[in-house]
């Protein structure tokens, strides 16, 4: 298993249980037995020798996420993963074989764009119901089973390429996540819809972890991966808290809801500020006005957190454990990610 | 003492927030005797690590994960931000009652403020000024959620900007240790950088920014704290960005611009302060023209601008403090504070603009106009000063977060410590001018005097008898409190009419009803959002196009 | 020749899976290009690899045989353009295939291509959860072929895995697809 990975899947894991002791959930054992089986596929999937293996358990857990709830149709839940897999499987059938270099950019161009569309980014969003439960819905795919599904593809298919395919690779990866970065934190801002919103906040953290995998130096990998256990540790324990309020409609202006706003919009000492930090040490090590484009992008995820934030209501008891806990959580993180990155192998 | 000692600036603060915090979720109210505790402790760590050695003392605990090792440095300059970031965060947390979130979150800023002023690099610095303005935000916002409060985009964007600026130093140079940073690699547009995080950290626009706005708030709790924890955060990047120019800013162009800007800072608070309607609001322009002054002197390359700016900005501390403890009331203390705040002679003030303004003339070239125009600008405060005293005082605030007995002390006492302004200067700003540049060994004089390149002054000697004068002048006037009528600004506001109206005309500015336009953004939205396989066999198209050229 | 051959059934299998919408055709479609898929293992991996994606292909199809849409529905109204799709597919895969790409195992090369191409194609154009799982199906037996491909020559655990995949798809959401 690759050290990513484990560490991704630990994370996730840790999620669910937080989910299951602190969340909201009406039917926690539901959510527990899908989010085991989650969890087994994930571990899967880690775990597979092979890209191929890898996305025989992704196509599975595919099917048997869209098989929980019907109100899309299935045909339609499972339009996107299934179209993913296909393009990720082309990918590999061009890589593999002999011929023109521009094959080898085929694939990474498949590659690429399967793992935008297993995980609902754009241009491959798929389609969104916000009364689903979180389990059945595309943010499932974002902020729990797509982390390690990406740490995998993309880390197994670096091995890959040849140095001109990973270029180009990591120029798609780069325009995909500034493209979803720009269009997310904008998106959270002014969509009317809160579960719409809190959607494009964890697309526009995608963006970000794209650009980190797109900047093939260290420092970008490990703001990747800071970026994606941001999302599995702390934007979705967060968005489950705030389901409650979501279904109500209703938003809370309080002091804790300001803090909740700080952590999204990865404010110091939030664990979103170290993988900036990163960001700017990858941009510059490449390609310097990568950095200014970041930056101003960076600045947009403020508005949208704030109005995130009002979402959560007015948490109490246990829930308000919760938070301060994912709290504490994301400040160790932000403070101090050596250990996490250590272990991570970046 | 050990090296570990330098963490009790930071972790007294942080453990402090953390009881306070863990004691009020149980029901205990101990915000308060914590919080102060905790502040005065940090103000007493400072000095004893400080003092009995008086030279630079570091702690490296090792790399943290992102680049940047946690490296802690307690030098000159260190020394007097710590104190100008602590002694007035605790004097107002020990008078002013505050809820127990508050106090954790207040406690918290402070920690994060002494990290920042306490860390050994830009990383870490960025990071933790990021930190204290976050904490200081939802200080704000805890306080009174619908008064105004500081931008927060700009102020991330301020340090999301060091940040950035500290890992093109990583990169580039190597490090970003302040200490070690190699001089050729602060070039102009690092140093750009690092000048604009400064001016946004600290709200130095020459516009009505949140140092200005933080006093209009109905309580004055938060606002205190916000200005002691995070207003000094920008001149302290300005200033080690001499460290690490070993001295100087990469162009003598850099040095007009920010001077030029610090003048024009205090130029429109002083032009608001003559034009206020009631005391508070005049309160309001205090600290913006005594950082105007600040940057204008510290922008000018020389030490003795240098250290002037560092007399300048504890000068704005002490008053900082005081305002934030003022009644709005007439009293005989807030005509201390104003005193002390348009700079009477022979307060601490005063000294200080003489010393910088003498900066400027003896920096050469055009930079003696800037001189000439803060001088202007200082007769400008008289005048707001002199009709702030019959103005009416203001909303009213809550007695309990006052202690005008405090405010009053404090306004004395920088009015009466200019005698020992050139004891101030050797012992605070000096050895932080000279920790930073080299040059500043050319700052000479006594206890008594300061001697600059073309002059001396002789604080003692000029100070004291206009001491005399001005308090026996005082007592002869026979008015213990104020009892002037309020007269009409000099200088009418055009400007803020004029940008009124502006603004109202962009805002009401409407696209024709017969224009259709090809852009909608929510059929946008929906097109994308919709997942339509046809935008996906676009968009791999588009891909597919792009990567064959 | 054999793998030649056994790529075409395979082109033909999910061509049957494209052009239809009754449980029948979509059951045949999969049997067949389980069985074309199966005769290129047979030739580039051997026989264990080949009995298991066959073995995987008609389970799936015989699950599917019993579950969907009633009736074959092949070439519904509407499909010509699909028909053309299926038929532009075999020409341009085979291009690809033998011509773009060099060195052995043409016909490996055009049966995962060709497939994987259309199942996708398929999966963006069905209306019904039956075609979609049918695809998927599909899909599984072809990444599994799909990896004879790689310069690690795979052990037969892969032909397994897609075969039992391929089951686990049909199998599990099989009662949800006789409406859809």
């Amino acid at each position: 298993m690759q050290p990513e990975a484990a560490v991704l899947l630990v994370g996730a894991a840790g999620s669910l249980v937080f989910a299951v002791v602190f969340g909201p959930a009406r039917q926690p054992g539901i959510l527990l037995l899908r989010g085991g089986v989650g969890l087994v596929a994930m571990a899967l999937i880690a775990v597979a020798p092979d890209l191929d293996t890898a996305l025989l358990v992704v196509l599975a857990l595919a099917v048997l996420q869209g098989a929980i709830e019907l109100n899309r149709g299935l045909a339609v839940r499972l339009r996107a993963p299934v179209f993913a897999i296909s393009l990720v499987a082309l990918a590999l059938v061009l890589d593999r074989a002999s011929g023109p270099a521009v094959l080898h950019r085929f694939a990474a161009v498949g590659i690429a764009a399967g793992l935008a569309a297993i995980v609902g980014l754009l241009p491959f969003m798929h389609e969104f119901d916000p009364a689903e439960a979180v389990s059945a819905s595309p943010i499932g795919w974002m902020a729990f089973a797509g982390p390690i599904v990406a740490a995998v593809l993309v880390l197994d298919s670096r091995r890959l390429f040849t140095p001109d395919t990973d270029a180009v690779f990591a120029a798609i990866l780069i325009g995909l996540g500034l493209l979803n970065a720009l269009w997310g934190s904008v998106s959270a801002w002014v969509t009317e819809d809160g579960t719409a919103a809190w959607r494009y906040a964890f697309m526009s953290d995608w963006g970000l972890v794209l650009c980190g995998f797109g900047l093939t130096v260290a420092d970008g990998q490990s703001a990747a991966l800071l970026m994606l256990l941001s999302i599995v540790v702390c934007r979705l324990p967060l968005y489950l808290m705030s389901r409650p309020a979501l279904r109500e409609k209703t938003t809370t202006d309080r002091p804790v809801n300001l803090v909740v706003a700080a952590v999204l919009s990865g404010s110091a000492p939030f664990v979103g500020f170290a993988a900036r930090v990163l960001l700017f040490r990858g941009a510059t090590e490449l390609f310097w006005p990568l950095g200014l484009v970041l930056a101003v992008s960076m600045l947009l995820w403020l508005p949208g957190s704030l109005r995130l934030g009002r979402t959560l209501g007015q948490p109490r008891g246990r829930q308000l454990v919760g938070i301060a806990i994912v709290l504490a959580v994301n400040t160790a993180l932000g403070l101090y990610p050596l250990p996490v990155l250590s272990l991570a192998g970046t | 003492m050990p090296s570990s000692a330098l963490l009790l600036p930071i972790a007294l603060p942080l453990v402090a927030a953390g009881v306070i915090a863990a004691l009020g979720a149980a029901g205990l109210e101990v915000g308060r005797l914590v919080s102060a505790g905790a502040a005065w402790a940090a103000v007493a760590s400072i000095l004893a690590l400080w003092l009995p050695v008086r030279s630079t003392q570091e702690l490296i605990l090792g790399q943290m994960g992102f680049g940047s090792g946690f490296d802690l440095r307690l030098d000159a300059v260190g020394f007097a931000f710590g104190l100008m970031v602590s002694v007035p965060a605790a004097v107002v947390l020990t008078l002013q009652k505050r809820s127990w979130q508050e106090a954790a979150l207040a406690t918290l800023a402070l920690g994060a403020s002494m990290a920042a002023v306490e860390a050994g690099g830009v990383v870490l610095t960025a990071i933790a000024g990021g930190a204290a303005a976050t904490a200081v935000v939802l200080v704000l916002d805890t306080e009174d959620p619908r008064a105004r409060r500081p931008s927060w985009a700009m102020l991330l964007a301020g340090w999301l900007a060091l940040a950035w600026a500290g890992t093109i130093l990583q990169v580039r140079g190597g490090t970003a240790v302040y200490s070690a940073v190699p001089v050729s690699s602060i070039t102009w547009q690092v140093a750009s950088l690092l000048a604009v995080a400064a001016l946004l950290a600290s709200g130095l626009l020459p516009w009505r920014s949140w140092p200005s706005q933080v006093w209009s708030r109905p309580s004055l709790r938060a606002a205190g704290i916000a200005l002691a924890t995070l207003y000094p955060l920008g001149f302290y990047i300005l200033v080690r960005l001499y460290d690490m120019g070993d001295g100087r800013y990469p162009l003598p162009a850099f040095d007009g611009v920010l001077s030029v800007l610090g003048l024009a800072v205090a130029l429109v608070a002083a032009l608001r302060a003559q034009g206020a309607t009631t005391r508070r609001e005049f309160f309001g322009e205090v600290v913006p023209v005594f950082g105007g002054y600040a940057l204008m002197s510290l922008a000018l390359g020389t030490p003795l601008g240098l250290s002037a700016a560092l007399v300048a900005l504890a000068t704005t501390a002490a008053l900082a403090a005081a305002v934030a403890l003022l009644p709005d009331r007439a009293s005989i203390a807030s005509l201390a504070v104003v005193a002390a705040a348009v700079g009477i002679p022979p307060s601490l003030a005063f000294g200080s603009r003489v010393l910088g303004i003498e900066a400027t003339f003896e920096a050469g070239d055009f930079l003696g106009l800037i001189g000439l125009g803060g001088t202007l600008v200082w007769v400008l405060m008289m005048v707001a000063g002199a009709r702030a005293a019959g103005l009416p005082a203001g909303r009213g605030r809550p007695v309990a977060e006052t202690s005008p007995a405090v405010a009053l002390g404090i306004a004395v006492a920088t009015l009466v410590a200019g005698p020992a302004l050139a004891l101030f200067q050797a012992s605070f700003a000096n050895p932080a001018a000279a920790e930073v540049m080299p040059s500043a060994g050319s700052l000479g004089g006594s206890l008594q005097s300061v001697a600059t390149v073309s002059t001396v002054l002789p604080a003692v000697a000029l100070f004291v008898p206009l001491l005399i004068i001005g308090s026996a002048a005082y007592l002869a006037s026979g008015s213990s409190s104020q009892r002037a009528e309020a007269r009409p600004p000099v200088l009418a506001p055009v400007a803020p009419r004029a940008l009124a109206g502006w603004r109202e005309a962009v805002a009401a500015a409407r696209v024709p009803e017969q224009y259709r336009t090809i852009l909608n953004l929510r059929e946008l939205e929906a097109a994308a959002s919709g997942g339509r396989p046809v935008l996906w066999l676009a968009a791999l198209v588009a891909l597919a196009f792009a990567v064959t050229r | 020749m054999i793998e030649g051959a056994a790529a075409f059934v395979a082109w033909l299998g999910a061509s049957l899976v494209v052009l239809s919408d009754g449980r029948r055709g979509l059951s045949a479609g999969v049997a067949v290009a389980a069985v074309g898929l199966a005769g290129v293992a047979f030739e580039v991996s051997g026989p264990i690899a080949a009995a298991s994606l066959l073995a995987g292909g008609l389970c799936a199809a015989a699950l599917r045989w019993r579950s969907g849409p009633p009736g074959w529905k092949v070439m519904p109204p509407g499909s010509t353009g699909w028909l053309i799709l299926c038929i532009a597919s075999a020409i341009f895969g085979l291009w690809i295939a033998a011509a773009v790409m060099t060195g052995q195992g043409g016909g490996l090369r055009f049966a995962a291509l060709v497939t994987v191409v259309m199942m996708g194609a398929r999966i963006l154009s069905a209306r019904g959860g039956a075609a979609g799982l049918s695809a998927a199906a599909t899909v599984a037996l072809a990444i599994a072929l799909a990896g004879a491909l790689s310069p690690q020559a795979p052990g037969f655990e892969i032909y397994l895995a897609g075969a039992a995949v391929a089951v686990l798809i049909t199998f599990v959401a099989s009662e949800k697809t006789d409406a859809a």
